[in-house]
């Protein structure tokens, strides 16, 4: 253990690229989720059918599988850049991380009750502006959690960046390991830092769920002690589903 | 360095013996996934404190760390305690306890849609407990839980790759040994992702039918 604390500076600067490729990761599959999911749901049969290709083709084969490919394998391509470790592993994780949560919008955005598009259309609100203002701000009800979750698995996943050199966590605890051999401590004590860091992660989207606008709304409506919203069992029916 | 067909032949043998390796592990960790996540959903329902601290602990312990931690985990630590494993095994095992965790979730889900009268009608004809579960209430369960579970195989599938890090040759492992072998990295890995996806079409095939089926 004594042994151990000469490393701190490397398990920080270690911890310190993890947090950063995984904060990367989860900020750029939320904006790349939030232009595919619509498109899962568009009018026109073709876009649907190519969005589905699409997600199924970047959520094919593994991370793992995708990193190696983009990293070894796409520079040899004519014409083709190579990109750092780094860049690489962010670009792969994201683009699958927006692949499964295209997922989680499309069915948000599903479980938000038929009649509020109705009502918009009866209102003379264009699609956009429905689907911006009204359907959207309900649908994030669905979608925070199902995201928060898939964020918490995005810090795990970018346990593979070490496989391609960049200096995370896990790659600082190998190097540790074969310069001082206590393979048991280094272990246990990463995996309770992958462990925390996860929890905190949930943690954050749990209380941004708490200020979304329809929980929000609900909140006040069940401190008033009114009976509750027409649409809330809606919504828990989706919830379950 | 461009494109060539006959490397790529050349190393169809050790790319399709790393399929069949791809395969076996996920058809063995599926079994265990798919028994353990419904033994955990069970012992969380019928037991009391003790039960349901073991079952939560479970579920943080693997849920919350990644594969590959995991992985090192069994294959480095589990030595030092007496424990000697086969990589495949060790992977087989983790992968397993992992997504056992994400599906005893599903069962649960399942579970709690099931009307409690049903239940009730169990005591009302003095069912044993045993009967009661595994004549009524697990193949509501199993029914009700498919398309999820299927997500998770599907999951399994996908996470098999993670084991080249043990030296288990499943494709991607195989991939890798072939292109610093060769030099051609190119056909390897695409050739590789190219197995990877085709393994995947009957798979979100099924899935999509199990979604239409039960809804």
């Amino acid at each position: 253990m004594d042994k151990l604390i000469e490393y701190w500076p490397m398990v920080v600067s270690g911890l310190w690229t993890t947090v950063w490729v995984a904060a990367l990761t989860i900020v750029l599959a939320a904006i790349g989720a939030l232009l595919l999911g619509p498109l899962r749901l568009s009018s026109s049969e073709a876009v649907r059918t190519c969005s589905m290709l699409l997600v199924e083709l970047v959520r094919g084969p593994s991370g793992l599988v995708w990193l190696f490919w983009v990293f070894y394998a796409l520079p040899l391509v004519p014409g083709m850049p190579r990109f750092g470790p780094a860049i690489a592993a962010v670009i792969v994780m994201s683009a699958i991380g927006a692949a499964y949560a295209s997922e989680i919008v499309r069915s948000g955005i599903e479980s938000v009750h038929r009649g509020q598009a109705d009502a918009c259309h009866a209102l003379g609100l264009n699609p956009r502006q429905a689907q911006l203002k009204v359907i959207i701000p309900q649908a994030l009800t669905q979608i925070v959690p199902g995201f928060g979750s898939l964020a918490a698995d995005i810090v795990k996943w970018t346990a593979i960046v070490s496989f391609v050199g960049v200096q995370d966590i896990m790659w600082v605890a190998n190097t540790i390991r074969g310069e001082t051999y206590q393979t048991v401590t280094i272990y246990t004590l990463l995996a309770a830092i992958y462990w925390l860091v996860c929890l905190m992660t949930s943690t954050a989207f749990r209380l941004l769920e708490r200020a979304l606008p329809l929980n929000r709304a609900m909140a006040a409506v069940n401190a008033a002690g009114a009976p509750s919203l027409d649409n809330q069992g809606e919504l828990q029916g989706g919830a379950r589903s | 360095m461009s494109w060539e067909w006959k490397f790529v032949w050349d190393m169809m043998p050790q790319l399709l013996l790393g399929v069949w390796y791809t395969i076996v592990v996920t058809v063995l960790s599926s079994v265990i996934t798919l028994f353990g996540g419904l033994l955990l959903a069970i012992l969380e329902s019928v037991s009391t404190r003790i039960g349901r601290m073991f079952v939560r602990f479970w579920l943080e312990l693997f849920r919350g760390i990644p594969v590959l931690v995991l992985l090192y985990f069994g294959f480095y630590v589990l030595p030092e305690l007496g424990i000697t494993l086969s990589g495949l095994a060790i992977g087989v095992l983790v992968l397993g306890f992992v997504y056992s965790a994400f599906c005893s979730g599903v069962y649960r889900g399942a579970l709690i849609t099931i009307p409690n009268g049903l239940r009730d009608a169990c005591v009302a004809l003095n069912l044993s407990p045993y009967t009661t579960w595994s004549k009524v209430l697990v193949p509501i369960m199993v029914r009700r839980a498919m398309p999820a579970l299927a997500n998770y195989v599907l999951m399994l599938f996908r996470s098999s790759s993670f084991l080249f890090a043990l030296g288990v040759p499943v494709l991607l492992g195989e991939a890798q040994q072939v292109a610093s072998q060769t030099y051609h990295f190119l056909e390897a890995y695409t050739v590789a992702g190219v197995f990877y996806l085709a393994i995947n079409i009957p798979f979100v095939y099924l899935l999509h039918r199990l979604k239409v089926k039960h809804g």
